[in-house]
């Protein structure tokens, strides 16, 4: 039943977007997208990217408990990825979660943890631009922006040229090369993977997580 | 253009066996005939049954005698001659409609032109490579034994010649694989991988190249539609330029070399996403990397950027 399906992967870079000094975070989204326009980019149509949290039920006392985050992106929507955080991971069919459901014994789903970044979708020459609001528990947390470069698979060849064009629309939020690329063991110039793009996605909304802990002072 | 097909072909025997065939075949309806009517009435059983018999022999013999003069006839028919100039485009003389499309005459009008020219044309750039239009003082190839020879014909180059150059300059560069398929008759079409940046799809006519299509390296060159899902606009532009370079490149009585120069040129896409414009130092303009390679120097410069 899991089966692995055939995608074609490019060069992915996610990034957060800190929120705009005394702007909202619907506003600064509309920076961007103004941004965007003004540089030429089309719009073409809507993406979202969601995430949910399983625990482990089962282990031996003393271990920490493993997650297993379950995503699903509106690029491939006949898929799941599911992968542990700095762990493997793998893509199987939409009925992984069907699969998860039957496996309530073993993997207890964390509901209040359920993170998605959704947003419009925009194209400039060949590249692709998603920009989404990051939400947990329905309430925008941060911004989310992944720019995808169709037309290179080799990360370590067309990074300059990513962080060119991120620069010209995203000035000085620009991120680095994602670790995903350098912590692999082939190196930066190994071709991509489908899971790097969700890997990238996965940390983002750890962060986020993180943050929604600092704003609740404490309180979970 | 009679005369094309009809070489090795015996006009008179032709009509002769033409003949003989009737005559085969009156003579086998006879016999069938001769089978259905039965025996002829007549005074007794055994007198019908011979003239029956004697009738049936004779039909028989007429039916043998007339296979013999085919079989004699046939052997001296002749047949027309094995290498049609035109190999299956020869089959279009066959069209009984000449009036309203004349195609066969036209092409063989058109090739007879073209074979002409090209005839010309190899005779007029000996010619002129003799007197060397450079104003420099170093002549060069002016003695009448460095003169290039004039090929009879560089468009039909045997197949292993064109395997052998193609295998050669493939072995030249390591970075640059190329696989040679003929799917359709003696034409080369060469898939071109360079590194892990960009496929060419390079179609030969004998040595000399007629077209290129870029794609990318993820995508798949195999399937027969050959659709792509996005248009990769980068790719449509590296095509364009290779079409431009392929014009460029143009050497009638050397075409390795021009195959090597234009391999050469390719290669220099190795780093296409690593390399800023020789111009304005940019990486990107207007969305696509430094796409133009000098046919020179092989610098890269944005599309805008090389005036």
């Amino acid at each position: 039943m899991v089966c692995v399906c055939v995608c074609v992967c490019v060069c992915v870079s996610v990034c957060q977007v800190p929120v705009a000094e005394g702007k909202s975070v619907q506003q600064t989204v509309d920076m961007l997208h103004k941004k965007l326009e003004q540089l030429g980019a089309v719009k073409q149509g809507n993406f979202w990217v969601d995430c949910e949290t399983y625990q482990a039920t089962g282990n031996a006392t003393g271990q920490p408990t493993k997650l297993l985050y379950v995503m699903h992106n509106s690029e491939t929507p006949l898929s799941s990825m599911a992968l542990f955080e700095g762990g493997p991971g793998l893509t199987a069919d939409a009925n992984f979660d069907v699969l998860m459901v039957k496996l309530k014994s073993h993997f207890q789903n964390a509901k209040g943890h359920k993170v998605e970044s959704r947003g419009t979708r925009y194209r400039y020459c060949d590249f692709l631009v998603k920009i989404g609001t990051v939400a947990m528990s329905s309430s925008a947390r941060g911004i989310s922006v992944e720019v995808e470069y169709c037309a290179c698979v080799i990360p370590g060849d067309c990074w300059n040229l990513m962080k060119e064009f991120m620069q010209s629309f995203l000035g000085s939020s620009t991120p680095e090369l994602p670790a995903v690329f350098t912590s692999k063991a082939e190196g930066l110039y190994a071709p991509v993977d489908c899971m790097d793009t969700m890997s990238q996605y996965l940390e983002l909304f750890g962060k986020v997580r993180k943050q929604q802990v600092l704003a609740g002072s404490g309180v979970r | 253009m009679a005369d094309v097909m009809n070489v090795g072909v015996n006009l008179e025997a032709f009509s002769q066996a033409i003949n003989a065939i009737q005559a085969l075949r009156s003579s086998v309806t006879r016999v069938f005939d001769s089978l259905k009517d039965g025996m002829k009435n007549k005074e007794t059983l055994e007198g019908r049954e011979k003239v029956f018999i004697t009738e049936f022999q004779d039909n028989l013999q007429s039916v043998n005698r007339d296979l013999n003069e085919l079989e004699r006839l046939s052997t001296l028919v002749g047949r027309p001659s094995e290498s049609h100039p035109l190999h299956n485009s020869g089959l279009l003389s066959l069209d009984p409609v000449q009036d309203k499309t004349p195609l066969y005459s036209q092409l063989l009008q058109a090739y007879k032109w073209s074979n002409k020219l090209q005839y010309h044309a190899g005779l007029a750039s000996s010619l002129l490579n003799q007197q060397s239009l450079k104003r420099s003082a170093n002549q060069m190839g002016t003695s009448a034994k460095r003169r290039p020879k004039v090929q009879p014909s560089t468009l039909a180059l045997p197949t292993q010649y064109v395997d052998d150059v193609i295998s050669r300059i493939g072995r030249m560069f390591p970075d640059m694989s190329i696989e040679l398929f003929r799917p359709n008759g003696t034409s080369a079409v060469l898939l071109v991988t360079l590194g892990k940046v960009l496929k060419a799809i390079v179609v030969m006519r004998s040595l000399f190249i007629d077209r290129t299509i870029v794609r990318g390296y993820h995508e798949n060159v195999y399937s027969e539609d050959g659709k792509v899902k996005h248009i990769i606009t980068l790719h449509v532009q590296v095509t364009d330029h290779a079409t431009t370079a392929l014009l460029h490149y143009q050497l009638p009585q050397m075409p390795d070399v021009v195959v090597r120069s234009f391999m050469t040129w390719l290669r220099s896409y190795i780093k296409l996403f690593q390399t800023p414009c020789q111009r304005c130092g940019k990486y990107l303009q207007e969305g696509l990397p430094p796409t133009w390679r000098d046919f020179r120097t092989l610098e890269a410069f944005h599309d805008t950027c090389r005036q």
